[in-house]
């Protein structure tokens, strides 16, 4: 693993709900080329990190670096222009919507999206919507799901579900994913489709945060590892180390 | 009979434009407006006095509705568009009730009770439009315009977006839809529709008063919006001429008046309950089991 | 001096209708997120039940209007049983809920204006309508016993929320659905308790005002929408906050009078929301509304 400089940077970044700390002072670096993953028991506190750094809540204090920038504090939205895009672990497809659709909002159209533009600028548009379909019928490509591309995304088998979650935020260009549960839900076979995929990400350039609630999966996905208990930081490492820890494991499994 | 017709297909057109408007905050935003009905008012008075007191013509007039009800509607969206839907619902309430309220007790401005009489027919080129036929063209034509803006708007990415908004607007932020722009931005276009709307209704019937513009007419053109059906464009039309077929239903059947429109209210709300429970994308929707 | 107090009791008065009111709405809203407008036609029809009961069984007013009271509470558990329950099932989005409920509004308080007719009708009050006066205010019997209803149904709902073990479970559904159902809650149960209690809490004052001024098809609408401007004023999920949030509307609009010219009542409440909502949209007390948990 190369020491490269970190792309997120987690410093002292604090949360608590009411009298209960729910992240509390974590300090951990992400870095490029190398799959993060933040595991520990139920209620440690991953999901609050994942919404801490992607706005989609405040912290009490501490910081949070994208390539040395402060972004604690932005929204969602502007999290995601600078550059860091989120999966759900409940999925949050736009299940209404044809999975090519779902990738199309990933693509960028924004002179589509700006209605001056809209009316204004006829032929921009025009080439620009072609730009994007093209790009999202790639990226389609890319994930296995051509032949699903009209298909409403509820209608689709879970295991695509999940490859359609990271196939839209993928579009978007982001170099920074951080994917929520990427396994959580899938048997074996699928399992098989999905691990594969998120170690192609890092082959495009992407560096990956994701949350893993399985201490045997682990060291197929992740090359490092966080693991978090209580809202804090107890150990961080490469995936060997962590699982072969009887304290870590304890805690994990419950005494 | 030919002069009934054509007031029909006047109102139609109108209410067409009203539901078309309203129909892309409801249908394509998911954001719903209690306050169509008084932004509707809002064109006709802007309309009406731009005419009776600076002596604009029709055209001036719509101009002048548009803008004054895209600038009400900013006034009440962007506060509460920040925050979440249910707040807009509460501060839509509120705007008609207030707008209401102004129509009815700014009389210097609006001749409280007694209404607006004498509002100018349109002229084009020096020719009066006061056929009804020819006012039913007019109609029609600012009916197909309408629909030619909201098609333009909802087949392209901003269209996307806003579905996207409506299905799931935390996934829309997370990938980096400015939502709230988003959404008071198609609140102003809805808002200079319906009051352009508006505009073509004070010229047209040349006489406006306050009880046109209630509350219960915004729940009558929710009514049209959701039983057309939000996710087809012709939904909101085919929803105008079944409803406004409703009233002289009643006629026919010869309900006393002091009945009859508490008896369609009736019918509105129960055509929403059932609606919503049998067949929430009305007539012409996507069914949800079937394509 | 004298106008300012009188004012400030009127104020007091109404306010405690406008408190029964947003208790009832404020506890159905925080704990089930349905956006009940229907709530209007409960307020309405728990009115008509205390008249009807009145009029042509002939119950005195006490029982009538604990009857009534049971009525209304039964009315919104039907409500949410027959159409809120079938359409969650349905998968269907808050937007369709609150359709629906308007809907029902519509129906509910039109459809009374054809069986009763639209004119107020007036309920035999007895001693309640004997004039009081405390000081330079002039107020009845019945507006005391507004005042005291109010402060009662505040205490009694903060007792049950604090201390039962079904104010316990709603609670619980309130602050998190999903912890709620991981620990074993039945939500269609909790709901339809909600309903139920919230519905009896806002009955009284349907019930009240129409001692006062007669009974009417369509102020349900007016009093759910001021019960909401107070809640989120007050602050959603919070109790005292809607207690709060009530109060304050119900003094501004009265004091209010004193400058501003009465027609413009009702837009003093709305400005009130709008300069609330930009400063402070959490409202006093409240969590910030989450479309969902992330």
């Amino acid at each position: 693993m190369a020491a490269e400089a970190a792309v997120l940077r987690v410093q002292d970044l604090s949360r608590s709900f009411g009298g209960i700390q729910a992240v509390d002072e974590c300090t951990f670096d992400v870095r490029p080329g190398v799959i993060t993953g933040l595991i520990g028991p139920n209620g440690a506190g991953k999901t609050t990190v994942f919404n801490l750094i992607t706005g989609f809540l405040g912290a009490n204090h501490g910081s949070i670096r994208l390539q040395g920038t402060e972004i604690l504090g932005l929204s969602p939205h502007q999290v995601e222009r600078l550059g860091v895009v989120r999966t759900f672990q409940h999925l949050r497809l736009w299940n209404k919507m044809s999975v090519l659709e779902n990738v199309l909002l990933g693509c960028a159209t924004p002179a589509g999206e700006n209605v001056f533009g809209l009316f204004l600028r006829a032929g921009t548009v025009r080439a620009e919507e072609q730009r994007a379909r093209d790009r999202a019928m790639e990226v389609l490509s890319l994930f296995g799901l051509t032949d699903r591309a009209h298909e409403l995304a509820e209608d689709l088998a879970y295991a695509e579900q999940k490859l359609l979650s990271m196939a839209r935020i993928f579009a978007t260009d982001a170099p920074v994913l951080l994917l929520d549960e990427p396994t959580s839900g899938l048997d074996s076979e699928s399992l098989g489709r999905i691990i594969p995929m998120v170690r192609r990400l890092v082959d495009h350039g992407k560096t990956i945060l994701l949350i893993e609630h399985n201490m045997e999966l682990i060291s197929e996905l992740a090359d490092q590892v966080v693991f978090l208990h209580q809202g804090r930081v107890l150990a961080a490492g490469p995936p060997a180390e962590i699982t072969s820890d009887p304290a870590l494991t304890e805690i994990y499994f419950g005494v | 009979m030919t002069a009934y017709l054509t007031h029909f297909l006047v109102m139609v057109a109108i209410y067409a434009i009203l539901a078309l408007s309203l129909n892309l905050l409801i249908g394509y935003s998911g954001i719903f407006s209690l306050a169509h009905a008084a932004i509707y008012g809002i064109g006709a008075y802007a309309s009406a006095l731009a005419a009776l007191k600076l002596g604009l013509g029709f055209w001036g007039g719509m101009v002048v509705a548009a803008s004054v009800g895209a600038f009400a509607s900013a006034l009440v969206a962007i506060p509460s568009l920040r925050v979440a839907g249910d707040y807009y619902v509460v501060a839509s309430f509120g705007l008609q009730v207030v707008v209401l309220a102004v129509f009815m007790n700014w009389t210097d401005l609006t001749n409280g009770l007694a209404g607006l009489p004498g509002i100018p027919r349109p002229r084009l080129f020096g020719w009066v439009i006061d056929q009804p036929f020819e006012y039913v063209f007019l109609a029609a034509a600012f009916a197909l315009l309408t629909w030619a803006i909201c098609w333009r708007l909802t087949n392209s990415a901003f269209g996307r977006v806003l579905q996207a908004i409506r299905d799931d607007e935390i996934a829309a932020v997370a990938m980096g839809k400015n939502v709230v722009l988003v959404k008071i931005v198609i609140a102003c276009i809805s808002s200079a529709l319906g009051a352009m709307a508006g505009s073509l209704y004070a010229h047209y019937i040349t006489y406006i008063n306050p009880s046109s513009f209630s509350l219960h007419e915004s729940i009558f053109i929710a009514t049209l919006v959701i039983l057309g059906g939000s996710e087809r464009l012709a939904g909101p039309i085919v929803g105008a001429f079944v409803l406004l077929a409703v009233p002289e239903l009643l006629k026919f059947l010869a309900i006393p008046d002091a009945i009859a429109a508490p008896m369609r209210q009736i019918i509105y709300g129960a055509l929403l309950i059932v609606f919503m429970l049998v067949r929430p994308e009305g007539i012409l929707g996507r069914a949800r089991d079937g394509r | 001096m004298d106008l300012f107090l009188q004012l400030a009791a009127t104020g007091f008065v109404v306010g405690s209708l406008y408190v029964l009111c947003a208790l009832g709405w404020g506890l159905i809203y925080g704990t089930t997120l349905h956006f009940h407008v229907a709530h209007g036609a409960v307020f309405t029809l728990a009115a008509y039940y205390a008249y009807a009961a009145q009029k042509f069984l002939g119950l005195p007013l006490a029982i009538a209007v604990l009857g009534a009271i049971v009525a209304a509470a039964l009315s919104g558990m039907l409500i949410d049983l027959l159409i809120y329950q079938p359409l969650e099932r349905r998968g269907a989005i808050r937007t369709t809920l609150f359709i629906a409920s308007l809907g029902l509004l519509t129906l509910i308080e039109n459809l009374l204006a054809i069986i009763f007719a639209p004119d107020p009708l007036r309920m035999d009050v007895g001693r309640l309508a004997e004039a009081v006066q405390l000081g330079p205010v002039f107020l009845t019997r019945l507006h005391l016993l507004s005042v005291a209803t109010a402060l009662l149904g505040f205490l009694a709902l903060m007792a049950f929320l604090k201390y039962s073990l079904w104010g316990q479970a709603i609670r619980a559904v309130s602050s998190s659905p999903e912890m709620a159902r991981t620990v074993g809650i039945d939500l269609r149960r909790v709901h339809l308790l909600t309903y139920a209690v919230g519905s009896a809490i806002s009955a009284p004052a349907g019930i009240l005002l129409a001692m006062d001024v007669g009974v009417e098809p369509y102020r349900g609408t007016t009093f759910v929408l001021l019960a909401s401007v107070a809640v989120i004023m007050g602050g959603i999920g919070s109790i005292p906050g809607a207690l709060l949030g009530a109060l304050f509307l119900a003094l501004l609009e009265n004091l209010g009078v004193w400058k501003i010219p009465s027609e413009w009542q009702s837009s003093i409440s709305f400005g009130a929301f709008l300069i609330f909502i930009v400063v402070r949209p959490r409202g006093l007390f409240g969590r910030k509304i989450q479309s969902a948990e992330i």
